[in-house]
């Protein structure tokens, strides 16, 4: 069972949070004109890689705060969680 | 009462208490402190199953966790435990078990024919065969098959036990209590950790109970007892014996089950059965000890073979000898040991020493104590059927190729020993990659993965000082590091026999012409030529040989059997062990009861039930109810001899003519709050929001941003910055969520803010034509005319004392209201609607109607919206704003989305104005075409039309507008019915929608 | 190739076992195939099988980067079934039963395809409409579908909790008669020995480190073993193609995961179907080993370990117990993981890609198992006539730009929730 660093709240067990899947991808302005490449990318591409990976977790079941946590997909270690719009080193 | 295997004076069981206990029917005694299997074996009875493929005898192979034949069904307090190990289960009075898988008995076995066809059923036979003909597969053989496989029968009763769990962290935890786990646990509390020391057995020591050493001048039973009473007495360390940690999961999370009733005839009150801990542990020490190996040799199998640390251990724990005429065969020192314990029990054992000319302190021992010892002696094969009558010997060349000299010795039981293998199965299952220790044939923990580190024989240490002093060091550590108190205490003296090397043989070569089956896993009948054969055909991949085989996939999971199997497939791949590699330990250690893992949440309590505050009422009136997700909702009020559809339509009707009232608590409720809340609404929903005016709702649908419909609801404006958003009741949680992922993470500029209001109000909608007289009288001081309250507007009042929120939103597509009260006062609103509303011939209602009333006026609901329509499909175009960006706007221009085929929400009613059309009935042009019928789309929900008294259904099919008028027909070929239907319009009652606005 | 048979056996037997050829052989790779499929699961044995049966391209190679069926092949819950929803799964799932039904006899391999029938439970109205739909929608494609009442249900799986003290009552359910198990690894081992014996080379503990492409034509791969020619390869890898797409500078809708399944102690025969429970995700069926063999969500967050956590077993075995309450006495004896292509509508791809020559197959969520024929037959013939067939034509990679999705459990992209 994960053991997870809120920013907020502290070091808390995996259930209490709902994972939120890859960090990275940017939601397109609105009102911006995009191609609808650009677009379906932004919808359904997902980075998805063996290694680290950052990820987006949401503290259901505590401070209901969206925070992006750095974990290795191959063996779940975590090396670093953010405050959803802290800067990622 | 004789026992005739049972010692007198010796062994740790409390001969002042007498239990007796039934096997197969039989009556036995033991003594408390017994296990089955001691107890059976004191009584002389080692013939208790049958193995899994061949039905061969089994008896007694191990003490413990390890064993692989002793299992049996249990009976206790009424209620059948199907797989339990004699090894483990500790007698009570009354206890009752029963052999499993053999027919009618354990004695005469119908299914040991397998034994003597054996040669037809080599590793994988039935990859081969049972292929003709097609159908005999299912119908005959594979009966046949699953009838012969399987062990105990399992009730299909319900488990009255209640397991419970328990969340735990610690500083340190230790897993075992042999020689270093005690030592560490008490190094490591001295040093002021928290500590939690697991014990597998009933018994703490491990080792120490059954080795004769001497710790700081005490026995190791000394020993142990001296430190478990120390750590006992401290307050920061937790002792628990009976509790096997099988799972190490990441981040230091390791669970332990707890067996708090097994031993006991009855779980007492205020007890569980079994205690599931998750302990979260900041360092752990694995000293899960180690188990000795079996050497392999013809019929290895027969009842009476069995590991001689067994034998030790019964006679220095049980008091109880597993025969008179015991053989010793061994590869290394430890057979030894067993042996002189035979002896000072004055009994006379044979040692065959696969070594030419080994000595030690304890082979010197053996020899003074005139134990007759062949060296470069080998057993060919176990001789006797249900039992060990004899076994044949041979003297072994200096290769271990040859056999010479064979002769048959008289025996009654056959004790072995391979040498050790450390148990690294919690080490693995942390992610430590072990490496092969090639000094002692066995893999050893590697790098920690986790915070954990492996001590004592569990690491491969097998001498009792290193352990010891190894085991204190890494106890002071670990703790020190996590509390730094420098407080070291010294490891005691330690006094033990030294032993010399063991062989690296371990499998006896067949003597020329015969052909004995040498087993490796004992439990699936897995032999040595089963190994060869796998090889010979390509399967060389060790886990291609575990698949093809079974090797190792038993019950006991390959403990004595997964290295032995490694050893012989690299013997004939002509690798090293380490290139052949081995299979990765995956939790349980041990197979864990389900019931503990699942713990108190079954039955009704399997998933939290949410109630409204007007249940009881509900209840007390005669609802129905209807699981709504998690919450229970009235489906349907019962008068008199009503069903559902009679109930419903009253209610439905009631409502179109009168006033009807709905509880609506279950909706989803969100304060949005903050001066950007009018932006952030008008980007979550598809219709434009900046401009609706305090004191007014509307409704709003939102998309994924893959252009699917997520939710619709309606959305009223407070105050300048506070907005009441509602939600459907299965999306509740996932709107919430959704709103704060774009808050928080896309548009953290927006000043707003979201909560959920859910419980906070109680709702009650009331519709129909009366509801405005309600209205009046339920809030005489509020002008509630259709200007003073219009739709979808919004207002505050007073009800009878209690404050009131009141919204003209309607989803019956009557004249209606959502009254909301805060929660605990919710009871009282709904009694006071019911008694005002009496002269109105108000009628509560139930989801049933709710759903009749949204049918008929075409209103959309999950069946329509369920997360593959998007608003066009649905026609909710109207409220797509082509002006301004929004959630999921730019998906909706995709080619799939805005072709003209697309399937659309359209009515449909039965030609003959009677037939209902099942819900989940498709539309289709022909009814007799070719299957695969082309479909035109489905029936997503239907009803009786309470206004025009025919069924009437929503569709939605391709072209959906352009059908209407057409005759189709609906079919539904699972009721066997096909209706001829005719598409019309969706709003079916009140198309232009009078009534809301009247 | 050896013919096994009954007689067979009883023959060998005779000469102690010492007689059996090998079911594979172990070869070196060529210089250069006509078709390089990798990934030795059961995808892309099937495919190097059917493109030999089917096509006579037999100058082709299998690539596996550890030992064939190691993967999900050989750690699935062995259901095969055909009930689905939308027409494209549907067609292309019943396809793939009749080369189930016919399998043990085409390959000559007893893969025990038991057809006890699959039951989904419902537990409320609402549900046994949605399943009224889907069955409805199978039997107008040809598929068996029956609708039960809770009766019927009772009467074929008494086990379940017909209690009181139920949170979820079980009103009716779904049944595929037709659908049922087959032993997971008989499947890959016959397809492997099939292929073989027509000329396939199975390349066994071969990595591929990376691709030769060139023009957008792909010329060939390169191992662990060497770089190999190849005039068309095709990409079998469910559960690492990201990391294969990775190399070939490609980005998929596809998030990788981890599903956990797990078996009890074998009990004598109680449970004759596949049952699936309504109110959860949770399924169950009886080995003929007689282990109770089960499943449900996945870990819920993207990992390419097979190592799973307490947490998810727990979840799932909570809703095992409240449809089989019985489960509670049992013990669970052994738990393993694999790794999930988890595609954005939960559907599989098996296309063309951009790259000539190139062939995909992924994507296949929890139900590559089932698959494995039909998806072997399609993905050989689009490799072979380097078009796709009709009924593998709606699983294109395209779909997600034109909408023309495949979402049967509506729950778009988040792949996570099940």
């Amino acid at each position: 069972m994960l053991y997870i660093n809120c920013p907020h709240c502290g070091l808390r067990s995996q259930n209490e949070f709902a994972y939120g899947g890859d960090a990275t991808v940017k939601r397109p302005e609105l009102n911006k004109e995009i191609s609808d490449q650009e677009w379906d990318n932004f919808v359904y591409l997902r980075k998805s890689p063996r290694g680290k990976h950052l990820e987006l977790w949401h503290h259901i079941s505590g401070c209901r705060q969206w925070i992006k946590v750095e974990r290795d997909t191959s063996t779940h270690e975590i090396f670093k969680t953010y405050k959803a719009n802290e800067a990622i080193e | 009462m004789s026992q005739d295997f049972r010692l007198d004076n010796v062994g740790m069981v409390n001969r002042e208490k007498k239990i007796s206990f039934k096997f197969n029917g039989k009556k036995y005694f033991g003594f408390e402190g017994d296990t089955i299997a001691s107890a059976l074996i004191a009584n002389g009875v080692h013939l208790v199953g049958r193995s899994f493929k061949y039905h061969r005898p089994r008896g007694f192979f191990g003490v413990g966790v390890d064993e692989p034949y002793a299992i049996l069904q249990l009976d206790r307090n009424n209620e059948r435990d199907p797989n339990i190990r004699a090894t483990e289960q500790e007698i009570f009075e009354g206890l009752e078990v029963k052999s499993v898988n053999c027919w009618p008995s354990v004695n005469f076995d119908i299914g040991a024919i397998n034994n003597f066809l054996k040669m037809f059923f080599p590793a994988g036979f039935y990859y081969k065969t049972f292929m003709w003909p097609p159908s005999f597969w299912y119908k005959i053989y594979e009966p046949f098959i699953r009838m012969a496989a399987g062990f105990g029968e399992a009730s299909i009763k319900h488990d009255k036990e209640r397991y419970e769990h328990k969340y735990e962290y610690c500083d340190l935890l230790i897993t075992g209590s042999g020689p270093s786990g005690l030592a560490s646990a008490y190094a490591a509390a001295k040093n002021g950790a928290r500590v939690i020391l697991a014990e597998d057995k009933p018994r703490f020591g491990g080792s120490l109970l059954t080795s004769d050493v001497n710790i700081g001048n005490q026995t190791g039973v000394e020993w142990t007892e001296k430190i478990i009473a120390e750590l006992k007495s401290m307050p920061n360390v937790t002792v628990k014996n009976r509790s096997q940690v099988f799972g190490y999961y990441d981040h230091n999370m390791l669970v332990m089950s707890e067996r708090i009733s097994d031993h006991l005839p009855k779980t007492q009150k205020y007890l569980p059965k079994q205690r599931l801990w998750y302990i979260r542990a900041n360092e752990v020490l694995i000293s899960s000890g180690s188990i000795e190996r079996p050497l392999v040799f013809g019929n290895n199998d027969t009842p009476g073979v069995m590991l001689s640390s067994a034998a030790k251990e019964y006679m220095k724990v049980y008091g109880v000898l597993v025969g008179k005429k015991p053989l010793i065969f061994t590869n290394n020192d430890s057979g030894y040991e067993t042996a002189i314990e035979f002896k000072k029990n004055g009994v006379n054992p044979i040692i065959l020493d696969t070594r030419s000319n080994p000595s030690s302190d304890i082979i010197t021992e053996a020899k003074n104590l005139n134990i007759e010892i062949r060296f470069s002696y080998v057993v060919v094969a176990a001789k006797g059927y249900k039992k060990v009558k004899s076994a044949d010997i041979a003297k072994i060349s200096d290769n271990k190729k040859e056999l010479f000299n064979i002769e048959n010795i008289e025996c009654d039981c056959i004790c072995v020993s391979g040498f050790w293998t450390p148990s690294i199965h919690l080490a693995s299952q942390s992610g430590n990659k072990s490496k092969f220790n090639e000094k002692i044939d066995a893999f050893v923990p590697d790098k920690s993965k986790q915070k954990e580190n492996t001590i004592g024989s569990a690491n491969g240490i097998f001498t009792l000082e290193e352990t010891i002093k190894d085991a204190f060091d890494k106890g002071f550590d670990v703790s020190n590091k996590i509390t730094e108190k420098n407080n070291k205490v010294s490891a005691p003296t330690v006094v033990e026999k030294k032993s010399t090397d063991h062989d690296k043989f371990w499998c006896v070569p067949l003597p020329k012409g015969k052909s004995y089956k040498r087993f490796l896993d004992f439990q699936n009948d897995v032999a040595v030529s089963d190994i060869e054969l796998a090889l010979r055909e390509g399967f060389r991949s060790i886990e291609h040989v575990k698949r093809y085989t079974t090797l190792g996939m038993a019950t006991d999971q390959g403990k004595t059997s997964n290295l032995n199997g490694l050893q012989l497939v690299s013997d004939i791949e002509n690798k090293v062990v380490p290139q052949v590699g081995h299979t990765t330990f995956r939790p349980p250690y041990t197979p864990v009861s389900i019931g503990a893992i699942v713990g108190r949440e079954v039955g009704k309590h399997s998933k939290p039930t949410r109630k409204s505050p007007m249940h009881s009422w509900h209840e007390k009136n005669n609802a129905v109810f209807v699981d709504a997700g998690v919450w229970l909702r009235p489906r349907y009020y019962k008068q008199g001899n009503e069903g559902l559809f009679e109930a419903s339509k009253r209610e439905a009707k009631n409502v179109r003519q009168n006033v009807g009232v709905c509880d609506v608590t279950t909706l989803g409720k969100i304060d949005v709050k903050g001066p950007d809340a009018a932006e952030f609404l008008n980007r979550v929903y598809t219709n434009a929001w900046l401009k609706l005016p305090v004191g007014k709702a509307r409704y709003g649908v939102m998309l994924r941003e893959d252009g699917i419909v997520m939710d619709d609801g309606t959305t009223t404006r407070i105050s300048e910055n506070h907005y009441h958003m509602t939600t459907t009741t299965a999306q509740a949680a996932n709107v919430l969520s959704h709103l704060e992922y774009y808050l928080q993470l896309v548009w953290p500029e927006l000043n707003v803010n979201v909560v959920s209001t859910t419980e906070q109000w109680a709702g009650a909608a009331i519709a129909g034509p009366n509801s405005r007289k309600l209205l009046m009288k339920l809030f005489p001081n509020l002008d509630v005319s259709n200007e003073g309250l219009p739709f979808m507007g919004y207002k505050e009042a007073d009800l009878f004392g209690v404050p009131a929120k009141i919204y003209r939103i309607s989803f019956s597509g009557e004249l209606a209201y959502e009254i909301n009260v805060e929660s605990d006062n919710g009871y009282f609103m709904w009694e006071k609607i019911m008694e005002v509303g009496k002269e109105f011939q108000i009628q509560p209602y139930g989801t049933e109607a709710l759903s009749t009333l949204r049918i008929e006026m075409g209103h959309v609901a999950g069946s329509e919206l369920d997360g593959r329509t998007i608003p066009y499909d649905a026609s909710l175009e109207g409220l797509v704003s082509k002006k301004k960006d929004f959630i999921g706007k730019r998906s909706l221009n995709r080619s799939a989305f805005t072709s003209t085929d697309r399937e659309k929400l359209v009515g449909v009613v039965p030609i003959d104005k009677t037939t209902s059309i099942p819900e989940g009935s498709y539309i289709v042009k022909d009814p007799k075409a070719k299957l695969p019928n082309p479909k035109l789309g489905h029936v997503s929900a239907s009803c009786w039309s309470v206004e025009y008294d025919n069924p009437f259904s929503l569709a939605i099919i391709k072209d959906g507008k352009n059908m209407i008028g057409q005759k189709l027909f609906a079919m539904s070929p699972l009721k066997n019915k096909t209706i001829p239907v005719e598409i019309v319009s969706s709003h079916y009652v009140d198309p232009e929608g009078k009534r809301v606005r009247s | 190739m050896q013919k096994y048979s009954v007689f067979s056996l009883i023959k060998n037997a005779f000469s102690d076992h010492q007689n059996w050829e090998v079911a594979w052989k172990d070869p070196t790779p060529k210089k250069e195939y006509d078709v390089i499929i990798i990934g030795g699961g059961g995808h892309g044995l099937a495919t190097a099988y059917y493109l030999a049966k089917e096509h006579n391209i037999t100058n082709v190679a299998i690539i596996e980067k550890g030992w064939i069926g190691g993967g999900n092949v050989g750690r699935n819950t062995t259901i095969i079934r055909s009930n689905y929803m939308h027409d494209e799964n549907g067609l292309f799932s019943e396809f793939g039963m009749d080369l189930w039904r016919k399998m043990s006899q085409d390959l000559n391999y007893n893969v025990m395809f038991s057809p006890r029938g699959i039951i989904n439970l419902a537990h409320s109205d609402a549900q046994m409409n949605a399943y009224s739909r889907r069955g409805n929608s199978m039997r107008l494609n040809g598929i068996d579908a029956v609708l039960l009442n809770r009766e019927e249900v009772q009467k074929l799986i008494p086990m379940a909790d017909f209690s009181d003290n139920v949170r979820f009552p079980i009103f009716g359910g779904l049944m595929q008669p037709s659908a049922g198990t087959a032993r997971h690894d008989a499947v890959a081992w016959g397809y492997a020995r099939q292929a073989d014996s027509m000329g396939v080379d199975i390349i066994q503990n071969c990595e591929v480190t990376g691709f030769d492409v060139s023009n957008g034509k792909i010329l060939g791969v390169r191992t662990s073993k060497g770089d190999i020619k190849a005039k068309k390869v095709g990409l079998c890898v469910a559960g690492s193609t990201n990391i294969l797409a990775e190399m070939l500078n490609m980005t998929l809708p596809i998030e990788t995961h981890l599903l956990q399944a797990c078996v009890s102690e074998p009990i004598k025969p109680l449970l004759d179907h596949v049952v699936t429970f309504g109110a959860g995700h949770f399924y169950c069926s009886q080995s003929d080993k007689g282990e109770m063999v089960m499943g449900g969500d996945l870990d819920g967050y993207n990992s390419y370990s097979q190592r799973g956590n307490l947490p998810t077993l727990q979840h799932v075995l909570t809703e095992g117990i409240a449809m089989f309450p019985f489960l509670s006495k049992l013990k669970m004896l052994r738990t393993w993981g694999g790794i999930m292509d988890m595609s954005m509508d939960g559907s599989p791809i098996i296309d063309k890609t951009h790259i000539n020559g190139l062939y995909l197959n992924c994507g296949w969520c929890y139900g590559g198992f089932k698959a494995t024929p039909a998806s072997g037959w399609t993905f050989a013939h689009t490799i072979a006539q380097d078009r796709v067939h009709d009924l593998n034509a709606g699983y294109s990679l395209n779909r997600f730009s034109t909408g023309n999705l495949i979402d049967e459990k509506g729950l778009g992209t988040k792949t996570w929730i099940s």
